[in-house]
């Protein structure tokens, strides 16, 4: 059974409609992402893909309102003309579930809070999401947030919604905060790196006043499977500055006398987009049929959590705050995993894997007691007869 | 007048019993005689004011649980309070409600530059927290101008922001982690020095929630490499218009300033009287903008945004040449509030925020309104985020004045609402503004926020009669699920 409605209004009455006969539904748009997270156990397809388009763009505002099905390419191209951009550098993933490049909409990357290499620096999807529209469990359209970027009128509604997978409400509009596109962006490459020394330079980076927008590490095989595989034979650091001319050139002379004891690199503009897009997107992994774990640590732990996590091909980025792994989702891999996440702190996410592992394994990190009671009853705030994505995020959500 | 919950009877009769219970769980912090209370008997909205039943002033979190499972099972209503600097009435006690006051949790317990994050006890002030990190070249961006007295706590709970939000944002964008302590006293760690959570982003509500969902009793927070260069440009203008066109044309322009601040003509004028930070007295509006970052960087977008400013007209542009000077321009627009003192005994601080575009307008209409109403208003504007401050003075004890202030203040904030905006910025909703939360949102979108409350406080005793125009019992709302004879949420504690 598909439902395709074509307005908000339309939305709601399915959603009504679905809580009154208990109808449970597994919300698409384009199905980009479709297989992140666990699988739905759903009883039929909301598929809101005609609710799209730009509301209002507003560039000396600098705030986008549009409906939640809107092909984020077209957005990425409306703030390019105007020299600007989503602040969080939104990733596309679908590649690495077998979907075309560009086939992601606002909400899908909303919901999955789908953030790019800027994480560390700009925050996440929930930080630049400042209004929006939602139809709720019992089919009610809920306004949250606003249009300013400055405002604490009410709960902040529309950040909860960032990452919660569809569980919460039926996404309909969305308002974001944007940002004025860097003139320009460069790369200093740190050749031949260890992993230890390329995690130290990385945290030493972050708090220098260069101010780096992007801090990744690739070990030698995750470097050869990437657009920067001949930069290097072995490891590489890679950290990414940007703002007007004078700035670039400022920042990268600021990291050249900190990092001089290194072998350096500098890479021009369109290199530093073609490899942060692939960091980003986690393109090292699309040509590998492996699973995939991502691994989310205190940067200052990124060593230690990777040594014991004890993948052979991996990556990270986020300073060391996140960590690819190719890992199988087993039994095996989960434990040691959660316990490294225990101890060092973090969460680890099951990214990519088969249908049943991520029904048996779980995808997200499991919850305490407290917290899980916590989650239902937000759950149960929303959406009560748990109709909406119903098992997305953990079993009984 | 502002519409409170009911004190309830029975409580009222057991203080004695009450007082008792507390002090047998932080025996040295428990207020009780009513001299020592009236203390506590308001925050920085002052013209509301109520003795609360007791005061406790826990020193850990511990203590903090402990006071709430003993609420919880007691049915006693709580506030939660931190320096008491909220201005939209957050803190206001409640007759028959035990007052929170979370300063004495006031240590810094983890310094850690390797993870550019400080962990804070709530009771640590927001200035500290930058003195703790400044050595090393850090800092910690969020501002707000009670910023030597406000605490972390107290900011997480507001979301506060300050003058430097358009680049650096509010809290919620310099938090990475908290822990909260439930009513019924359960706590609960949400994000850390990692990023984000493996479920749902819980945080993010907490923050901002106005102490309806939570006790803060620890805070994770980002702190910034300090930018090298930081300047200051004065900029003066004939006309209100040419300086809202100057702001959108440096937007436009791709620059992001850290600070980008208005004042009006009155507001020069009282502010020239007040602490002579030699403004041009003649200036219909003038315009402060802060650049940060590194030298030449600073300096090509100072040149820029001077030429875009001359460009539209403006009849000076001053470069601040030294720190001094710096500072003496700053220091007429921080003293922006307490120059009001000189106009009239009482103040009414207003905190829309607009599209930017709607400023000539909105202070046209705010003009004539402040004519229909027969008082004076100044005002100051975070222009970079759209964040208006009028400002309106009177004299309570002149006739009716209190009742036009705040009628008036209330016409403002629906009209910052009509223009597309908000009703507020950085104040939170408090008591003050909860009787405009409908000029905002539907029933359906304030029942919605209500459920989110009952899911973390189903008894309602976390700082009721807050933010919501109307506070309905989680029952009344009539959604709480039972699944297969099962309370959604079995391990809460219940009544």
């Amino acid at each position: 059974m598909r439902a395709a409605p074509q307005t908000e209004e339309e939305v709601a009455d399915a959603v009504r409609q679905a809580a009154a006969t208990g109808t449970a539904f597994e919300i698409l748009s384009r199905g980009a992402l479709r297989n992140y997270g666990r699988p739905v156990s759903a009883d039929a397809i909301l598929d809101v893909s005609a609710i799209s388009g730009v509301v209002k763009y507003e560039p000396e505002e600098l705030v986008l309102t549009a409906c939640a099905g809107t092909p984020l390419p077209e957005i990425e191209a409306l703030l390019a003309g105007k020299n600007q951009m989503l602040g969080f550098e939104p990733a596309d993933w679908g590649p690495l579930f077998g979907e075309a490049a560009g086939n992601t909409t606002l909400a899908g990357i909303i919901a999955t809070n789908a953030c790019g290499a800027r994480r560390f620096k700009a925050g996440a999807v929930r930080d630049h999401t400042i209004g929006c529209r939602f139809i709720n469990g019992q089919g009610e359209a809920i306004k949250a947030g606003g249009h300013v970027i400055k405002n604490v009128t009410g709960f902040d509604l529309p950040k909860l919604m960032c990452g919660a997978f569809g569980t919460l409400g039926v996404l309909t509009e969305l308002t974001l905060r944007v940002i004025p596109a860097p003139k320009r962006i460069a790369t200093l490459v740190l050749k031949n790196c260890s992993a230890e020394a390329g995690f130290h330079a990385l945290s030493q980076a972050a708090g220098l006043a260069a101010d780096p927008t992007g801090l990744a590490y690739l070990p030698s095989k995750a470097r050869a499977a990437s657009a920067a595989s001949d930069l290097s034979s072995s490891g590489v650091a890679l950290i990414r500055v940007e703002g007007n001319s004078p700035a670039v050139v400022e920042r990268l002379d600021l990291l050249y006398a900190r990092f001089n004891d290194h072998d350096l690199a500098t890479l021009d503009d369109d290199r530093t987009r073609a490899i942060f897009c692939e960091i980003s997107d986690g393109g090292m992994f699309v040509s590998r049929s492996c699973d995939i774990w991502r691994l989310c640590v205190p940067p200052s732990q990124a060593h230690e959590a990777v040594e014991l996590a004890g993948a052979d091909f991996w990556y990270a980025d986020w300073a060391g705050g996140l960590i690819w792994l190719d890992l199988p989702a087993s039994e095996e891999t989960a434990k040691r995993l959660r316990a490294i996440t225990a101890r060092l702190g973090g969460h680890a996410t099951l990214m990519r894997a088969s249908h049943e592992a991520r029904t048996r394994f779980g995808v997200f990190e499991p919850e305490a007691p407290a917290r899980a009671n916590l989650t239902a009853a937000v759950k149960a705030a929303f959406d009560p007869g748990r109709i909406l994505n119903p098992g997305r995020m953990y079993e009984t959500i | 007048m502002i519409e409170m919950p009911v004190p309830d009877q029975t409580t009222l009769s057991r203080r004695a019993e009450i007082a008792a219970a507390l002090r047998s769980i932080v025996p040295d912090g428990v207020i009780g005689d009513e001299a020592t209370l009236k203390a506590y008997d308001r925050d920085a909205l002052t013209a509301y004011g109520q003795i609360p039943l007791l005061c406790v002033l826990p020193v850990n979190a511990d203590q903090v649980s402990a006071v709430l499972a003993f609420a919880a099972r007691e049915n006693i209503r709580v506030v939660p309070r931190g320096a008491g600097t909220s201005l939209s009435g957050g803190a206001l006690p409640l007759a028959d409600g035990i007052l929170l006051g979370l300063t004495r949790m006031n240590r810094i317990l983890d310094v850690d530059f390797a993870n550019r994050c400080v962990v804070v006890q709530p009771g640590v002030t927001n200035a500290a927290v930058t003195k703790a990190v400044q050595n090393a070249g850090f800092y910690y961006a969020p501002d707000p101008s009670s910023q030597i007295a406000c605490t972390i706590g107290g900011n997480v709970a507001e979301n506060s922001g300050g003058i430097h939000c358009l680049k650096y944002g509010l809290t919620t964008h310099n938090l990475t982690g908290v822990e909260i302590a439930l009513l019924g006293g359960e706590r609960l760690r949400l994000g850390g020095k990692h990023a984000g959570d493996g479920g749902l982003d819980l945080m993010s509500v907490v923050c901002g929630s106005e102490g309806l969902l939570g006790v803060v009793t620890e805070a994770t927070l980002r702190v910034l490499p300090r930018p090298p260069v930081t300047r200051t440009l004065l900029i003066a203008f004939d006309a209100i218009r040419a300086a809202g066109e100057t702001v959108a044309a440096i937007i436009a322009a791709g620059i992001i300033p850290a600070a980008l601040e208005f004042m009006d003509r009155r507001c020069i004028a009282a502010v020239e009287a007040f602490c002579a930070p030699h403004y041009p007295s003649d200036a219909e509006a003038i315009l402060i903008a802060e650049i940060d970052g590194t030298p030449a960087e600073v300096s090509e977008d100072t040149r820029h945004i001077a030429e875009i400013a001359s460009g539209l007209g403006a009849k000076e542009v001053r470069d601040c040449v030294d720190e001094a000077e710096r500072m003496r321009v700053w220091s007429g627009r921080k003293a922006a509030f307490g120059a009001m003192g000189r106009l009239e005994p009482d103040m009414l601080c207003m905190d829309g925020t607009i599209p930017r575009r709607a400023l000539p307008d909105v202070l046209d209409k705010i003009s004539t309104l402040a004519q229909q109403y027969g008082l004076v208003c100044c005002n100051v504007f975070h222009a970079g985020d759209g964040n208006l401050h009028p400002l309106i003075v009177f004299d309570c004890m002149r006739g009716d004045e209190l009742e036009r202030a705040e009628a008036f203040g209330a016409e403002i904030l629906k009209l910052c609402v009509a223009v597309g905006g908000v009703l507020t910025g950085e104040h939170g909703v408090g008591v003050e503004k909860k009787a405009l939360m409908g000029e905002m949102f539907s029933a359906a979108d304030l029942d919605q926020q209500q459920q989110l409350k009952c899911a973390f406080d189903d008894l309602g005793l976390l700082n009721p009669g807050k933010v919501f125009p109307t506070l309905h019992a989680c029952v009344e709302l009539g959604r709480m699920h039972v699944h297969g004879g099962r309370l959604p949420f079995a391990n809460l504690p219940r009544m």
